[in-house]
């Protein structure tokens, strides 16, 4: 993959290509959730579990869920009252993962203890910053993807929330003069 | 290069323990001074003489109000000169009410993470100062945080502040293995989103991040004030060229002294490796560097393109003298 332009810093590269990162053996509790059925996601999770079986004496909290939402609805339970030492692993696609790191970075964890397992990065979650509602598509960034909110033509610009995990999207010619006409508008 | 002095004037002295001395000091106009995040320093101006061959610039932790504050206050451990101390605290003790000081103002290297949701400060001897200004900072915002205080009995400074500002939340012990039973228990269990902050002599930050460590806490969790480096050997001499001039460095002088001695003007200030502002170039036609600082990070060693002049030098290979070329 190209080295990321320098604009991208809130891009993570796992939402770029797929990257499936090592468990943090240092941790002593972990969270695993499987996100969606798809067999590569299944085959991350299992290689995980392997590596901290093998690791000192850590307790592994294993969710297979079938969407993101389940996966947000285990999160928390498992992080209400944890402790620092936990550890969250996610596999699924990347728009999955952001909605997993979203909701773990607001229970506390830091980036540095979130480990991610990505198996597609094709689908992006896009908000709109004219009439804030949240466009879901295939999309490159950078790509045009219409608003279901207001119809606006609206560029993936490479910025991604760490608070939604989602990116932000403009209105792609909104700095283009409308083309002169004759008639007076 | 360096930041402006501000002029200070020594308006109280007291002994709050034996062997620390706190010092409280105003503007020489009476204004209010330059505010500062918790955990700030102070750097005071130590003029040479009375034993010491060169002037020193020695940090303090703040301790007292950080909002406007009229005046600064600093709690110094005395380091015996006899045993080695380079002589800066020794004249701090000296000090009298009404002598005039010169100061840098306030620097941050240690501030509370804001967006913790609770902090974990674990203190011993003298380095509980800066903690004691966060715990200030945390009980006027009333954020979650809890302190552990290694110190020996009576001679702990501050134990009576500590105590007014978080009652319950503060424990001080003086029994090293008493502490350390309790530091893992207590590190096993901060919520989600505790940051540890850390404060005191080498050997006891490594104890409590080889803890913390163990107990699952990844790095970015961990912050930790640190003196100095601890007892560095006076290394060995080596060669510098700079401006196509040739200079020795002998054994037990720094690179920096190497170079203030020539005539050059290098931007320093904490002189022991910590602070980041005597950061020198390094050319081409130099052989390997012995980094011995707390600043540059891994990346920035691998890049070999630098070093910080106060504690670093030049390593000799098998087949070259160790050299450097320094770019200023």
């Amino acid at each position: 993959m190209s080295p990321a332009p320098p604009a991208y810093t809130s891009v993570p590269v796992w939402t770029r290509e797929p990257v499936v990162e090592e468990p943090d053996t240092a941790g002593l509790v972990h969270t695993v959730l499987q996100v969606g059925p798809d067999p590569a996601a299944a085959a991350v999770v299992a290689d995980w579990c392997a590596v901290l079986a093998a690791a000192p004496p850590v307790r592994v909290l294993p969710h297979v869920c079938a969407d993101a939402e389940e996966a947000l609805r285990a999160l928390a339970a498992d992080l209400q009252d944890a402790r620092v030492g936990h550890r969250v692993l996610v596999a699924g696609s990347a728009r999955d993962c952001l909605a997993v790191r979203a909701a773990a970075l607001r229970a506390g964890l830091t980036e540095e203890e979130l480990t991610v397992g990505v198996t597609s990065v094709a689908v992006r979650d896009v908000w709109c910053v004219h009439c804030a509602a949240t466009a879901s598509a295939e999309v490159d960034l950078e790509g045009v993807v219409a608003c279901p909110g207001c119809s606006r033509s609206l560029l993936v610009y490479p910025h991604v929330s760490r608070r939604s995990g989602a990116h932000l999207g403009f209105q792609v010619d909104a700095e283009q003069l409308p083309e002169p006409s004759g008639a007076a508008r | 290069m360096s930041p402006a002095r501000i002029s200070l004037v020594v308006t109280e002295v007291t002994e709050l323990v034996p062997g620390v001395r706190g010092l409280a000091l105003a503007a020489t106009d009476g204004a209010p001074l330059p505010s500062y995040p918790p955990g700030a320093h102070l750097v005071l101006d130590v003029p040479a003489g009375d034993g010491r061959p060169r002037a020193l610039a020695n940090a303090y932790s703040l301790t007292g109000e950080n909002v406007e504050p009229l005046e600064y206050r600093v709690s110094v451990l005395r380091c015996d000169p006899a045993t080695g101390a380079a002589g800066g605290s020794a004249w701090v003790h000296a000090l009298e009410v009404g002598d005039k000081v010169e100061a840098h103002p306030p620097r941050s290297l240690f501030a509370p993470v804001r967006h913790a949701s609770r902090h974990l400060l674990v203190g011993a001897g003298i380095g509980i100062t800066p903690l004691l200004s966060h715990l200030r900072s945390h009980a006027r915002w009333g954020a979650e945080a809890e302190l552990l205080y290694l110190c020996r009995e009576g001679l702990g400074a501050h134990v009576e502040d500590l105590a007014a500002l978080a009652g319950e939340s503060v424990t001080v012990l003086h029994d090293r293995a008493a502490f350390t039973a309790l530091l893992r228990e207590r590190l096993r269990d901060q919520p989600l989103g505790t940051h540890l902050y850390t404060c005191g002599p080498t050997g006891f930050m490594d104890l409590v991040h080889l803890e913390a460590a163990d107990a699952g806490w990844p790095a970015g969790r961990l912050h930790a004030e640190a003196f100095g480096t601890a007892d560095l050997d006076p290394g060995e001499p080596f060669t510098v060229s700079v401006d196509g001039e040739e200079l020795a460095v002998p054994a037990g002088v720094s690179l920096l002294e190497a170079l203030e001695e020539a005539g050059h003007e290098v931007a320093n200030l904490c002189r022991q490796g910590v602070c980041g502002e005597c950061r020198v170039g390094v050319g081409p036609g130099s052989g390997p560097v012995l980094h011995r600082d707390l600043y540059l990070t891994d990346e920035d060693k691998a890049a070999g393109d630098c070093l910080m002049a106060c504690v670093s030098r030049a390593e000799p290979t098998d087949d070259r003298p160790a050299h450097l070329e320094v770019i200023l």
